[in-house]
């Protein structure tokens, strides 16, 4: 009986354990993922009218590159918060 | 190094007649940069003149203008080709003169017989699509026309249409949509229009032609195909002068331009009725070589002197001095912006680490070998100034990766040491991923399709805390040379101030740290727990943090109280060197998984039995594994130069780079296909 329910215990353990990983993984990967698409929707303004100028004026470029990539500060928040979660 | 070229502002002044020969030795110089002179409102330039033109201005203007558009019709560009001084300008003078002409004529001709036969081309095809409709309709195109007292009706309608009226109608069902033809008397012709409106027709013109439609279509096909061959005929004729003129082309080109450069350069002079004066900046060290030639042309009769330099007021324009080296940078820095006279000039420092943060992003010894390769075969075809350094760039970025590939142990994904192994016959292929480290660095290597045990996966922590020292030490530099701009450019009650909120934002990061350090124990970091309790369980490092961060925030408000704000930035600008990790794993996950669908899913299953399947399988891995590596090649290339060059220009420059400087364009052309 004792063996047995030793047996079980560590079955549960070993499935509980599994699930806390994919839940630890689905969490990065929400993490990426989503603050992924929020950096992509906020580029999407700023890069259209950085292109825009450039167009313009091409002196613009170095000053249009740093505007455009201001947004990407979020995606690697994501990321931060997802290696932590991994690892 | 690290500060443009020193300049000095040097007046000239002469009389008009020595004009020719002091611009003709300014140009051969290549280094004077014209200050142009604007009529009115410098102080004691009262009642000078813009100059005028010297004398044959208008013709080589002439000249250079018909050039051109030869150029332009047989598409020669000079920056492709390679240099070659082939000829003087006297010669190339009479050659213009004799041959220019005839060769304009010729050029014209070809390229308007081209673009007639283009038309003509264009028309048929229209003629063409005009006819196709009618093919399915078994009748002469010469019977659509003609009539007076019926009305043809040809169009596209959604569905057939029978009309009350006595009529002859012909229906064929396309695809998409169905074309009729309706010969219908003119008296009806209302009800006919209604019955054509309800089946939504739409009008097709009727072609004027006579004949069979299909016939019709042949013959113009056929002479497309003629008209065809005569444009390649006429394009091959064109090849052919570019072929044999191109080097006196182009070599002409140069010539007119430097004879109307020269001869245009009085425009941007001041000028009396008798005199001339020319304001310019030269390198402070070539002033005494500029000087001597200058009156040693004009025999004395110049008046040469180096004004004072305010370099507040003067617009000084910047040339870069750099060691050979960190030349090719500077195409990156211009990108950005040209430093202005006054600041520091990074390109050195931009010229180093640009190369590690390439390297440590792409970090493959398969990779920066490919890299390189491309870098020394695009050499042919890039001639341009811009391309060659664009090379440069790319290949020490190349060396860079290989480097930090052999650092990270990895070659196209693989484990740099079993490929080694299996190359000199001591190991087996190499094993797809156990995940061991590097030499130095820490471990990059996924467990995708791992085969055996043992294997640890990615150092993360260690890459990740990497990564964070790596931009806290870029922005502790980028700072402290933002005090250092701000103490040479900076005056007065303001230049303290903006020192100090520089040394603010150094201090708040560096007490963050402090405070993290105090608190928590983390690799590669130093440990700080074990410092003396002082109050409310916190110990004295949190509180020498604390207090730098106090001090900080107190002095960039003192500067500035609106970029208190900002202040989060600091904790995102360390983060944001994560991306040296993150887009460097994404790159080797890339690298892994192609190489286990490659060789894990069809290589190796395929090799053990080869029959037809087998090898099938093994041409499928061969594809996948060609396609993924080219992929992550260019994904690689975009991802490791790009995220690079960010790093500077957004958490590096912002610092404290301003640009805007001018660029230093000296009056004078480097000569690629004349002689002097």
């Amino acid at each position: 009986m004792a063996v047995e329910a030793i047996a079980v215990a560590t079955t549960d353990l070993a499935s509980i354990q599994a699930s806390q990983m994919g839940m630890k993984a689905i969490g990065a990967g929400l993490a990426v993922g989503l603050t992924g698409v929020g950096t992509g929707v906020a580029e999407m303004g700023i890069g259209a009218a950085a292109v825009g100028a450039i167009a313009e004026n091409k002196d613009f470029f170095g000053l249009g590159l740093l505007f455009t990539v201001i947004p990407e500060t979020i995606v690697i928040f994501g990321l931060v918060v997802g290696l932590l979660l991994l690892f | 190094m690290l500060k443009p070229k020193q300049m000095s502002r040097l007046l000239i002044a002469a009389s008009r007649d020595q004009m020719g020969p002091v611009v003709a030795e300014l140009y051969r110089h290549h280094l004077f940069h014209i200050e142009e002179y604007v009529e009115g409102g410098k102080e004691g330039y009262e009642g000078f003149k813009i100059g005028t033109p010297l004398s044959g201005a208008s013709e080589a203007s002439v000249d250079l203008l018909k050039i051109r558009a030869i150029e332009n019709a047989v598409s020669i560009h000079g920056d492709d080709m390679d240099s070659a001084k082939t000829c003087s300008g006297s010669e190339l003078r009479s050659r213009i003169e004799r041959e220019l002409p005839v060769l304009e004529q010729e050029v014209e001709e070809l390229t308007q017989k081209r673009s007639k036969l283009d038309n003509k081309v264009k028309e048929f095809e229209q003629k063409i699509t005009e006819i196709t409709p009618f093919v399915s309709i078994p009748a002469d195109l010469g019977m659509y026309r003609g009539y007076a007292g019926f009305t043809v009706y040809a169009g596209y309608v959604a569905q057939e249409v029978t009309l009350s009226v006595p009529n002859e109608t012909h229906f064929s069902k396309g695809k998409e949509k169905n074309f009729t033809v309706i010969i219908a008397p003119n008296g009806q012709r209302n009800e006919v229009e209604r019955a054509l409106q309800e089946a939504a027709y739409q009008s097709v013109p009727i072609p004027d032609e006579s004949g069979a439609p299909q016939a019709r279509i042949d013959y113009y096909s056929g002479q497309i195909t003629a008209l065809t061959k005569e444009i390649a005929e006429t394009n091959a004729k064109l090849d052919a002068v570019k072929a044999q003129h191109a080097g006196f082309l182009v070599a002409c080109e140069e010539f007119l331009r430097t004879e109307v450069e020269q001869t245009e350069a009085p425009l941007r002079f001041a000028t009396t009725k008798q005199t001339f004066v020319a304001e310019g900046w030269v390198p402070s060290d070539k002033v005494d070589a500029i000087s001597e030639s200058l009156v040693k042309v004009t025999g004395g009769k110049v008046f040469v002197t180096v004004l004072p330099t305010d370099i507040e007021h003067d617009a000084v324009p910047v040339e870069y001095n750099n060691p050979k080296f960190a030349q090719p940078a500077q195409m990156l820095m211009d990108i950005y912006s040209r430093p202005k006279y006054t600041e520091v000039d990074p390109t050195l420092m931009l010229a180093i680490v640009f190369p590690i943060f390439f390297g440590l992003i792409v970090g493959d010894v398969g990779y920066g070998l490919i890299f390189l390769v491309m870098c020394f075969g695009l050499q042919r075809m890039m001639k341009g100034e811009d391309g060659k350094m664009f090379l440069k760039v790319l290949r020490n970025a190349s060396i860079s990766s290989i480097i930090f590939g052999v650092l990270f142990n990895e070659f196209l994904g693989f484990e740099l040491t079993q490929v080694v192994g299996w190359v000199l016959g001591l190991g087996g292929f190499p094993n797809l991923i156990h995940g061991y480290a590097g030499f130095i660095m820490p471990s990059r290597h996924l467990l995708i399709g791992a085969t055996e045990a043992g294997g640890h996966g990615p150092a993360i922590p260690a890459l990740m805390i990497m990564a964070i020292w790596i931009g806290v030490l870029h922005i502790t530099l980028g700072r402290s040379l933002g005090m250092y701009n701000h103490a040479k450019q900076d005056h007065g009650h303001h230049r303290m101030l903006a020192v100090m909120a520089n040394f603010g934002w150094l201090a708040v990061m560096w007490g963050i740290l402090v405070a993290i350090w105090s608190n928590v124990v983390m690799p590669y970091m130093p440990n700080l727990t074990g410092l003396p309790v002082v109050a409310a369980g916190f110990n004295l490092g949190t509180f020498v943090g604390a207090a730098l961060i106090l001090v900080g925030v107190i002095f960039i408000a003192r500067d500035s109280v609106l970029e208190v704000i900002e202040l989060p930035t600091i904790i995102s600008h360390v983060l944001s060197y994560a991306r040296l990790v993150a887009v460097g794993l994404s790159s080797v996950a890339i690298a892994m998984v192609v190489n286990y669908m490659a060789i894990g899913m069809f290589i190796s299953p395929g090799m053990k039995e080869l029959s037809i399947v087998g090898i099938v399988m093994i041409v499928i891995g061969l594809v996948i594994f060609l396609f993924g590596h080219t992929l992550n090649i260019a994904l690689g290339l975009l991802g490791g130069g790009l995220h690079s060059i960010r790093l500077h220009y957004v958490e590096f420059f912002t610092k404290f780079y301003k640009g805007g400087g001018i660029r230093y364009v000296p009056f004078g052309m480097k000569r690629r296909f004349t002689e002097e």
